[in-house]
C-alpha cells in the first residue's frame, strides 16, 4: 500500500532521513522505531507532505505522491495523528469530526453545497457513531481544548479515521498514557486492524509495538538498521546496539 | 432625531467594515486593508450613480464585487507572507489604495458641471439619496437591512461548515491541511468575502456622507475594522456587532462632550481591553457559556 | 531631470535612509526578542523628539537639549509601552499584544496631536554649515550630521548587543526564551531593557527626522510607521543588518521616485516595493535564523 523507495531529507547540513526504503502492505499493521532523532517524525511528516523530500519516492497505492499537496493526501485516504496533539481547541469536539469530513468518500455522501454551506443536520448521524466509538459522546460540545488528555487523544484518532483513510499513521499514539490506557489502546489498534485499516506506528514504548505490529523497521541517524517480525527485530543485535550501546 | 438616526447609519458602517473584518480574521490573517476596500467600494459605487446614473442597490453590489476581485488579487500573495508580515503587507496596501485616490482624477462634465473625483479635494456631490427624495430615517433602515443582511448572512456561515473550517484554519494551519482543508482555499474565499461586505459598506457609506477623499479611508479605519471583531470576540458575529455599538455609540458619541478626546480615549480603551480580556468580550469559551445558557438545542449532536 | 540629478536625489536619499534603518531596527529588535511587532513604535520615537523640544521650549535649556532629552524621553516612553502592552498580557495570545500596542498608537498620536495643538513644531538642524561638494554632487551638511550621528547609534547598538551582558541576555532570550530563563535570566528584566534600548534608538530617529525635515508635525507618524514597519519586512525580521540595509534601500528610492515622478505618487511606489519583495523574497534579505518552534 505504502512504498519508500531511497526517501532522503536534508535540513541545512544535518541528514534527518538518509536514504530509506520500506513497503507496508495493505492491512497490516507496521511499526517504526528507533532512537530519538533517528528521523521517525521526520519520515511521517514526509509522507504526509509536510516536508518536501530532498530525495526518493513515495509511492501509495503504486503512485508517486511527493508532487501531492498536504491537504489532498487525506482524500488519497492517509491521515495522522499527531504526536503533540493538534486538536482544534476552540471547535467543539464534534466540529472537530466534522472537519476531518474531506474524503472522497464524503463527497459522494453529500453534494458539495451541502458539505461547505450546509448545516450540522447533514453529518449528524456519522459523527455520533464516530463519536461512540470513541467513548467521546458525552463530550460532544465541549471545547476541544478542555478536554482531558487521554480523551484529546482519542479525539485525535477519531479525527483521523473521521477522514476513512486507507492508510493511518499514528505518531507516537502512546506518549504519556498510563498502562491501563496502553491497553485500551492496544485493543483499538487491534479493532481497527480488523476493521480493515492498513497501520504505520510510530512508537517508543516498546512492549506495545512489539504486541500490536506484524512487522517492524528500525531506523537510526535516518538510515535502516533492520527490518522484520518483532521476534526477528528484537533479537537483531544491530537494533540492540543501537538503543542500549553496546552488543549485549 | 436626525442625529440618532446619524449615529445609527454611522454604527451600521462600522459595523459592516468590522464584519468584514472578522471573516478574515477568523482564519487567522489580520488584515489592515479592509479600510482599502471600502474605499474601493465608495469610490465605484460612488462613480457609477453620479458619472453613470446607476440606481443605488446595483451601483452598490457592482461595487462590493470590484472590492471583492481586488481582495481577491490581494488574497493570493497575503498567502505567502504569515501573521505580523501580513498585517504590516496589508497596511501597506490599505495606505496604497489610499494614497491611489489621493492622487485620482477622472471627471466628466454633466449638465454644464465637472462632478467626479479629483484627487486630493476627494469626489463631492454623491447625491443619490436627496436626489431620490430618501430621507435620514429611509437612509437609517436601509444601512440596517444591509447590515442585518449581512450579519444573518455570516450567523448562518458561522453554524455552517465553512464556518467552522475558517475557524479551524485558524486555529492551526497544519492540522488543517492534514485533516485535508485546502489552506489557499480558504484564505482567499474569506478574503474575497472580506473584500465584498468592506465594498458594501463603502459604497452606502460614499452616498450616505455625499462628499469622500483619501483621509476617510486612513489607518485609524482599518483600524476600527480589526478592532470590532477583536474586542468582540472571533467566535461570534455578535461580538463583533456588539463591539461597534459599544465603540461608536457610547464611547465616541456618548462622550461628545469629550470632544477631541475621543479617539485617545479609544487607544486607551483598547489597551485597557487587551490587557483584561485578551480574547475579546465574547470569547470561544463565554461563547460556549452563553450556548448552554439560551439552551441551543441545535448544537448537540 | 538629468542623470546628475537622480544621482543627487539618491545620495540625498542615503542619507536620510539612516534614520529609516535606525526605526527599522527598533522594530526588528523587539520582533527578535519578543516575536512581536510594537505598533506604536514610529509614535512613541517621534513623541519622545517632541519631549526634546520642551527643553528649550519650557525648560529654558539651550537648544542643542532637544536631542538628549529626546533621546531619553523615547527610551522612558518605550518602557512605558512595554508595561502597558506586554507586561500583563499573556503573550501567546495571538492577538491581544498587537491590538493594545494598535490602541497606543492612536492614544501616543492623539497626546501629541493634543499637546501641540496640531501645529507643527519647529526642530533645530544638526549642523548648519556649507554643504560639501564632490564634484558634481552636493552633501547637504545637515543630513550628512543625521547619517553620522545615525550611524553612531547603530554601532553603539552593536556594540551593546555584541559586547555586553546584557546585549548577549537578549540575544540569547531572543533565541530560546525558555532555556534563557533557565540559565537565570529574568525575562521581563529582558523584555523590558529592550523596550528601553529600542526607545532610545527611535529617540534618536526622531529626532534625527526632525532635524531633517526641519519640523515635526503629528500627519508623520503614520507615514514612518508604515515605511519603518516596509524597513523592517524588506530587511527580514528580526534581522539588524538586514533593517541597515533596508533603510538605505528604502531612503534611496523613495527620493528617487520622488525626482521621477513627484511627492505624492513617491509613496505608492515604496508600497509597490514592499510588494516587490514580497512575492520574491516573503522572508527579507535577511532572514533572521531559525531555532524557535
Amino acid at each position: 500500500m505504502l512504498e519508500v523507495r531511497g526517501l532522503a531529507k536534508r535540513f541545512g547540513g544535518v541528514r534527518a532521513v538518509d536514504g530509506i526504503d520500506f513497503a507496508i502492505k495493505p492491512g497490516e499493521v507496521f511499526g517504526l522505531i528507533g532512537p530519538n532523532g533517528s528521523g521517525k517524525s521526520t519520515t511521517v511528516n514526509l509522507v504526509c507532505g509536510l516536508y518536501e523530500p530532498t530525495a526518493g519516492a513515495i509511492l501509495f497505492e503504486g503512485q508517486d505522491i511527493v508532487r501531492v499537496p498536504t491537504h489532498q493526501r487525506l482524500s488519497l485516504g492517509l491521515a495522522r495523528t499527531f504526536q503533540n496533539i493538534r486538536l482544534f481547541a476552540n471547535l467543539t469536539v464534534w466540529e472537530n469530526l466534522w472537519m476531518a469530513e474531506n474524503a472522497p468518500a464524503h463527497r459522494t455522501e453529500s453534494g458539495f453545497l451541502k458539505r461547505w454551506i450546509g448545516g450540522r443536520g447533514d453529518a449528524r448521524d456519522r459523527i455520533a457513531k464516530a463519536l461512540e466509538f470513541s467513548g467521546l459522546s458525552h463530550r460532544a460540545d465541549d471545547l476541544a481544548g478542555s478536554l482531558a488528555f487521554g480523551e484529546q487523544r482519542r479525539l485525535e484518532l477519531a479525527r483521523a479515521l473521521a477522514a476513512k483513510p486507507k492508510l493511518l499513521l499514528l505518531d507516537e499514539p502512546a506518549a504519556g498514557m498510563n498502562a491501563e490506557e496502553i491497553a485500551q489502546l492496544d485493543e483499538r489498534i487491534r479493532a481497527l486492524q480488523r476493521q480493515g485499516y492498513t497501520i504505520l506506528l510510530i512508537e517508543h514504548h516498546m512492549e506495545l509495538v512489539m504486541a500490536v505490529t506484524d512487522r517492524i523497521c528500525v531506523l537510526n541517524f535516518g538510515r535502516k538498521i533492520a527490518e522484520g517480525t518483532p521476534g526477528e527485530v528484537q533479537a537483531d543485535p544491530a537494533v540492540r546496539e543501537a538503543y542500549l550501546g553496546t552488543a549485549a | 432625531m436626525d442625529f440618532y438616526y446619524s449615529l445609527a447609519q454611522i454604527i451600521g458602517f462600522h459595523a459592516l467594515i468590522g464584519l468584514s473584518a472578522y471573516v478574515v480574521l477568523q482564519t487567522g490573517q489580520v488584515s489592515l486593508a479592509q479600510a482599502g476596500f471600502f474605499a474601493i467600494g465608495a469610490y465605484v459605487a460612488a462613480m457609477l450613480t453620479v458619472l453613470a446614473g446607476w440606481h443605488l442597490v446595483p451601483a452598490m453590489l457592482a461595487a462590493g464585487v470590484a472590492a471583492a476581485v481586488m481582495a481577491c488579487i490581494v488574497g493570493f500573495p497575503a498567502l505567502r507572507v504569515r501573521g505580523l508580515m501580513l498585517v504590516i503587507a496589508t497596511l501597506a496596501f490599505g495606505e496604497a489604495v489610499r494614497l491611489f485616490f489621493f492622487n485620482f482624477d477622472y471627471q466628466i462634465a454633466k449638465g454644464g458641471v465637472k462632478v467626479g473625483p479629483l484627487g486630493g479635494e476627494g469626489f463631492r456631490q454623491i447625491r443619490w439619496f436627496p436626489e431620490h427624495g430618501w430621507t435620514s430615517f429611509d437612509v437609517m433602515l436601509f444601512v440596517w437591512a444591509v447590515v442585518a443582511l449581512v450579519a444573518g448572512a455570516l450567523w448562518w456561515m458561522d453554524r455552517s461548515r465553512f464556518g467552522a473550517v475558517l475557524r479551524a484554519v485558524g486555529e492551526d494551519e497544519l492540522a488543517a491541511q492534514s485533516v485535508g482543508l485546502n489552506l489557499t482555499a480558504v484564505k482567499v474565499a474569506a478574503m474575497t468575502i472580506g473584500g465584498f461586505i468592506a465594498g458594501l459598506g463603502g459604497a452606502i457609506y460614499a452616498h450616505y456622507t455625499t462628499h469622500i477623499e483619501h483621509s476617510n479611508f486612513n489607518v485609524l479605519l482599518a483600524t476600527f475594522a480589526i478592532a470590532y471583531p477583536i474586542l468582540g470576540g472571533l467566535r461570534n458575529v455578535f461580538g463583533t456587532i456588539v463591539a461597534v455599538i459599544f465603540v461608536q455609540g457610547f464611547l465616541v458619541e456618548g462622550l461628545r462632550f469629550l470632544g477631541d478626546w475621543r479617539n485617545l480615549l479609544f487607544g486607551a480603551l483598547i489597551v485597557l481591553a487587551m490587557n483584561l480580556r485578551p480574547n475579546g468580550l465574547i470569547d470561544a469559551a463565554t461563547a460556549q457559556r452563553l450556548a448552554r445558557l439560551f439552551g441551543r438545542e441545535t448544537r448537540r449532536a | 531631470m538629468g542623470f546628475v540629478d537622480y544621482v543627487q536625489a539618491i545620495i540625498d536619499g542615503l542619507l536620510f535612509g539612516t534614520t529609516y534603518s535606525l526605526i527599522g531596527i527598533g522594530f526588528t529588535l523587539v520582533f527578535g526578542v519578543m516575536h512581536k511587532i510594537n505598533m506604536s513604535y514610529a509614535a512613541a520615537s517621534l513623541a519622545g523628539a517632541y519631549c526634546g523640544l520642551a527643553g528649550p521650549q519650557l525648560l529654558s535649556l539651550p537648544l542643542w537639549s532637544v536631542f538628549p532629552i529626546s533621546i531619553v524621553a523615547a527610551g522612558v516612553i518605550g518602557y512605558l509601552i512595554y508595561l502597558a502592552c506586554f507586561r500583563f498580557i499573556p503573550l501567546a495570545s495571538p492577538l491581544a499584544p498587537l491590538m493594545s500596542t494598535v490602541g497606543m498608537l492612536l492614544l501616543v498620536d492623539e497626546i501629541v496631536v493634543h499637546a501641540t495643538a496640531g501645529m507643527p513644531q519647529n526642530y533645530p538642524a544638526i549642523y548648519d554649515g556649507d554643504p560639501i561638494e564632490l564634484g558634481a554632487f552636493i552633501l547637504r551638511a545637515d543630513l550628512l550630521g543625521v547619517f553620522l550621528i545615525s550611524l553612531v547609534a547603530m554601532v553603539v547598538l552593536l556594540l551593546l548587543l555584541y559586547r555586553t551582558r546584557l546585549g548577549m541576555a537578549t540575544r540569547a532570550v531572543a533565541q530560546q526564551p525558555v532555556a534563557a530563563q533557565l540559565c537565570g535570566m529574568r525575562l521581563q528584566a529582558v523584555n523590558g531593557l529592550t523596550f528601553v534600548m529600542s526607545g532610545l534608538l527611535g529617540g534618536v530617529a526622531g529626532a534625527m527626522i526632525g532635524a531633517s525635515v526641519g519640523m515635526l508635525s503629528p500627519l508623520i507618524s503614520g507615514t514612518i510607521t508604515v515605511k519603518g514597519l516596509i524597513v523592517t519586512v524588506i530587511g527580514g525580521l528580526g534581522s539588524i543588518p538586514g533593517a541597515i540595509v533596508a533603510g538605505l534601500l528604502v531612503g534611496a528610492a523613495e527620493n528617487l521616485f520622488q525626482a521621477m515622478r513627484n511627492v505624492t505618487e513617491r509613496d505608492i511606489y515604496v508600497m509597490l516595493l514592499l510588494f516587490v519583495f514580497l512575492v520574491l523574497r516573503p522572508n527579507g534579505l535577511f532572514a533572521a535564523g531559525r531555532g524557535r518552534d
